[in-house]
């Protein structure tokens, strides 16, 4: 008899844990609205010899995690031959309204990130790297940035930006992507 | 700092090496001839003999014994030394018993009879005989439980024939059992199926293996007892059985090596009370675990430290014919993840594999950086048992799980809320609450039986910055039979369980936030047949169907985006069916005191097997990786798994472990992904002679050599399986009786010749080698 005291008492208990757990599951919780996705790379270009020639391009992927093929519409970039010109390189999220900016957060920890530039063979430009981080001897950046073009030509740049956490010494190589996106750059 | 951390090293080796060349230095003493004997019969308390019980003998390898007609078991050709002798009889509890041989007083020969009634009544922790006896087994016990503590649990069990690990770096794998892993392989750790987030491969089991006094791995669709899912195997993890004296006892372990500098120290301590408290029991036991980072033959491999901390405490009551018990456990993981895996695409993944050596700082650390995981799983379970006059009982348990995980990506969130800074990227809580009810039935005429209910609801908050998989609430509600029959040499099992399960899985509108729910029910039989034919004492064939299901899980149905470090992109598909299996083993045994073989071959069809199948490439601001995609098909795993055992002569051992597998995808005609290459273990023994107060001395060599996979769909993969390999391992270990206490040394080098090489199942040797040489030292004080 004992026994089926027990088991009923058991069961009993079990029951009321059961029914007592809070089901936290069903709340699911809202995304935070501070934590930023890298949705778009932007490229801002100012002719050095005239600052009203101001060019833009973006490459937006809205949806990182699904099969969306991202939008590369304006990620083209018109410059004129034989000119300089002042670029910045930016980081956004345009998944939030208004687009939340993810290059101060990138310029923070500017120690351990390096924006890396390369070209088809054909596309007379060169680039080169303005800015410097606090490193001890400091390194490059890459957030603000020297483009020289030549002759008219077409191709595509490609833009890195580099993760390297503790192992940042100026070179691509070490650590990892944290954005990778071609830009299509027409010199006329 | 890496030279100075090499030479760190130097005397902790060196003082390792004294010590058991101290301990085995009288390798020339004379020979002395294995005479001795224990005999045994099992009876009843009214005197009537049990046949059919499994005794297990641990000394310098686990004998195992079978309790004939007459009830009568026997070890023959024992050195003198010390052994403890383990019973099992479903119905029965487990008894442990030590004996030393020669014994003063002869109790080479006991007879069980006297404690037999007592026994009934004792808790049943551990040591039942397994539910399905006609399907493939093996298990590791005594020492070849000892050669492999400090080890992860999937590690522990690697060596054994048909079995694997599946691993992300040297801290985290997990087991594989012939060629399935993850949900597909279920853990039974003291009587409660472990449920914690295994979907993943990067998820390793979160237990600790020091708990356990024997692991069992059953090979094949198993889970009759346990629930659905396991169309693999079921890994079972038994205490050993609390103690009846009033004595307090107890373990220390301590194991340390040198790769990775890790230390790990366990203890255990356990006893009962009498007089007015009597039919009390207790244990506690606990583990603290830390190493920095490993190293490969030729570099440190940077963040792979961990630190673990678990502990446990069993109690036990037993009052007349009702046995109640009730256990808690904690454990507690901090593992750090490899910094040369954290890639952004496949680009950077095919950049580190083409480089010779990782560009991470080679240094050896204790530091556990990001990325890392870290891991708390709790368990607490109370269980009655009424035994009744004939030998019949009724259980009843309960547990209740809680697995809490994080994990933290490499980089910081991008945010500019700061107390969004420090939050884990990743983190999952799972609660598990599992009611289970059966009834065994007494042995009469040669049937008996076990059946059961049991219940269970689990509920998964997912919170992490990015989405990997979505809430849900499951329940699940199953019935199950087994009986058995035994005749002569003849055995008949039968097997049959239902189960239901119920699914809700809760997510929010990207864009509107508006909260939905998708539910689904699945509901199948799994089922086992067996029989098993004795030809004489030393032969038996076993022979066992058995189909069993699987639904899907929560990531081949919802995961969706980049899964770092394998730089993959996944897309689950909520519209998965249930996986259905039929999996035929034959299992051949033949047991001489000389010659020790077992054959087993299995073929498991499984269809609608889900897989992640290559869908192209996948653009986003990463750049670009391979696609993957969660769909279907109908798989055949063909296998053989090989166990010999030879001792030519008394004090020689030549034992030899061979796992076949050829997986297939039958719609597409080509290898699996992840299979497991044939694997060939081959090593010797050398028992030396009873010298000064050792016992059970030993040193053993033996190679490993894994041929390189040649069966997989080149599109599974970022990059080609890795060449095959074949490394030496050497081990030595004796045991030193120190009064009553006994004190187990155990050394071994792993990788004896510091081979660079790479393995098919580590998802991080795209990355870099597998691990260079490695010595460790064990010891294990028990009083």
């Amino acid at each position: 008899m004992k026994k089926v005291i027990l088991g009923i008492a058991l069961l009993a208990a079990t029951a009321t844990l059961w029914t007592s757990c809070k089901k936290d599951e069903k709340s699911v919780a809202p995304p935070e609205p501070g934590n930023e996705f890298l949705t778009t790379v932007k490229l801002v270009a100012t002719n050095a010899n005239d600052p009203s020639d101001v060019q833009t391009a973006s490459w937006k992927d809205l949806n990182p995690d699904d099969l969306t093929p991202p939008d590369t519409s304006l990620a083209k970039l018109n410059l004129h031959a034989n000119a300089v010109y002042n670029v910045q390189v930016q980081f956004w999220d345009d998944s939030k309204t208004p687009s939340a900016a993810i290059t101060p957060e990138i310029q923070e920890r500017a120690n351990y990130h390096l924006i890396c530039f390369d070209m088809d063979g054909n596309l007379n430009l060169t680039v080169q790297r303005t800015d410097q981080d606090t490193n001890n001897p400091p390194l490059e950046i890459g957030l603000q940035d020297k483009f020289t073009t030549g002759a008219a030509s077409s191709g595509n740049l490609n833009v890195q930006l580099r993760h390297q956490p503790n192992v940042k010494n100026g070179s691509c190589d070490p650590g990892s992507t944290d954005a990778d996106v071609n830009f299509h750059i027409n010199i006329q | 700092m890496n030279t100075h951390s090499r030479y760190a090293k130097g005397p902790f080796v060196f003082v390792c090496m004294v010590v058991l060349l101290a301990v085995l230095s009288p390798l020339a003493g004379k020979a002395q001839g294995c005479t001795e004997q224990i005999r045994g019969i099992i009876r009843d308390k009214d005197g009537a003999a049990i046949p059919g019980v499994s005794v297990m003998l641990s000394a310098k390898d686990t004998l195992s014994a079978t309790s004939d007609v007459d009830g009568i078991f026997r070890f023959r050709d024992l050195c003198p030394g010390n052994y403890t002798l383990f019973l099992s009889e479903v119905g029965y509890a487990g008894v442990q018993r030590r004996l030393s041989l020669p014994g003063a007083d002869s109790i080479a020969n006991i007879t069980l009879a006297e404690g037999t009634e007592q026994l009934r009544e004792v808790l049943v922790t551990g040591q039942k005989r397994q539910e399905i006896a006609t399907i493939a087994h093996v298990e590791l016990a005594g020492n070849s439980l000892l050669e492999v503590r400090g080890k992860s649990l999937a590690e522990s069990i690697k060596q054994l024939a048909g079995v694997n690990a599946i691993q992300s770096g040297p801290t985290l794998s997990k087991p594989v059992v012939h060629g399935l892993s993850g949900n597909r392989v279920l853990l039974v750790n003291n009587g409660v199926r472990q449920e914690g987030q295994q979907w993943g491969n990067d998820h390793a089991p979160e237990i600790d293996p020091f708990t356990a006094d024997k692991i069992t791995v059953l090979k094949g669709a198993a889970s009759i007892r346990y629930g659905a899912d396991a169309i693999a195997g079921v890994i079972l993890l038994d205490p050993a059985p609390l103690p009846e004296q009033k004595t307090i006892g107890g373990s220390i372990s301590a194991v340390a090596s040198s790769n990775g500098q890790m230390g790990t120290i366990s203890g255990m301590l356990q006893g009962a009370f009498d007089k007015k408290l009597s039919g009390l029991s207790w244990r506690v036991q606990g583990t603290l675990q830390r190493s920095g980072n490993f190293r490969t033959a030729n570099y440190y491999l940077f963040n792979t430290g961990m630190a673990e901390e678990d502990f446990s405490a069993q109690l036990g009551y037993k009052w007349k014919f009702l046995n109640l018990s009730a256990s808690y456990s904690q454990y507690n993981a901090k593992l750090g993840i490899f910094r040369g895996s954290d890639v952004g695409n496949k680009e950077d993944l095919l950049a580190a594999f083409a480089r010779a050596k990782p560009i991470t700082p080679d240094e050896f650390s204790y530091k556990i950086d990001r990325s890392y995981q870290s891991i708390r799983h709790q368990v607490f379970r109370a269980a009655a048992e009424h035994v009744f006059a004939n030998h019949g009982s009724l259980s009843l348990s309960y547990a209740r799980q809680q697995d809490v995980r994080s994990e933290y990506d490499i980089d910081l969130p991008y945010t500019s809320d700061s107390s969004l800074l420090f939050k884990p990227q990743v983190q999952f809580k799972i609660v598990t609450h599992t009611l289970d009810l059966a009834y065994k039935q007494p042995s009469v005429n040669g049937f008996s039986g076990i059946f059961g209910i049991s219940g269970s609801t689990q509920g998964n908050v997912y919170s992490g910055l990015r989405y990997l998989i979505p809430n849900f609430r499951n329940y699940g509600a199953g019935a199950f039979a087994i009986e058995r029959y035994e005749t002569g040499k003849w055995m008949f099992e039968a097997g049959l369980r239902y189960d239901y399960r119920w699914l809700q899985v809760y997510q929010r509108n990207p864009t509107s936030l508006e909260l939905y729910d998708n539910t689904y029910n699945y509901n199948s039989v799994t089922g086992t047949a067996g029989v098993t034919y004795n030809f004489n004492d030393h032969l038996s064939l076993n022979a066992n169907f058995g189909t069993g299901w699987r639904p899907p899980s929560i990531n081949e149905m919802y995961i969706q985006g980049i899964h770092l470090s394998a730089a993959r992109f996944e897309i689950g598909d909520s519209l998965l069916k249930s996986e259905r299996s039929y999996n035929t083993t034959l299992s051949l045994n033949y047991h001489t005191d000389k010659l020790k073989a077992q054959v087993d071959l299995y073929d498991n069809e499984i269809n609608n097997f889900i897989y992640a199948r290559y869908i192209g490439v996948v653009v986003n601001s990463k750049g670009a990786n391979p696609g993957y995609q969660y769909t279907q098909t109908n798989a055949s795993l063909l296998g053989a798994d090989i166990t010999l055992q030879w001792d030519p002569i008394k004090q020689l051992t030549l034992f030899s472990k061979t796992s076949l597998l050829r997986a297939t995808n039958k719609s597409e005609h080509d290898g699996l992904v992840y299979m497991p290459p044939s694997r060939f273990l081959n090593g010797i023994t050398y028992h030396l002679p009873q010298i000064l107060r050792l016992d059970n001395a030993y040193v053993t060599l033996e190679n490993i050599s894994v041929l390189g996979q040649r069966y997989v769909n080149p599109d599974a993969d970022a990059i080609p399986p890795p060449p095959g390999y074949s490394i030496w391992n050497a081990r030595m270990g004796c045991a030193m009786p120190l009064g009553k206490k006994t004190l187990d040394l155990n050394f071994s080098v792993d990788n004896l010749t510091n081979l660079a090489y790479r393995d098919y199942l580590n998802l991080f040797r795209y990355y870099a080698d597998d691990l260079g040489i490695n010595f460790t030292l064990r010891a294990k004080l028990s009083f």
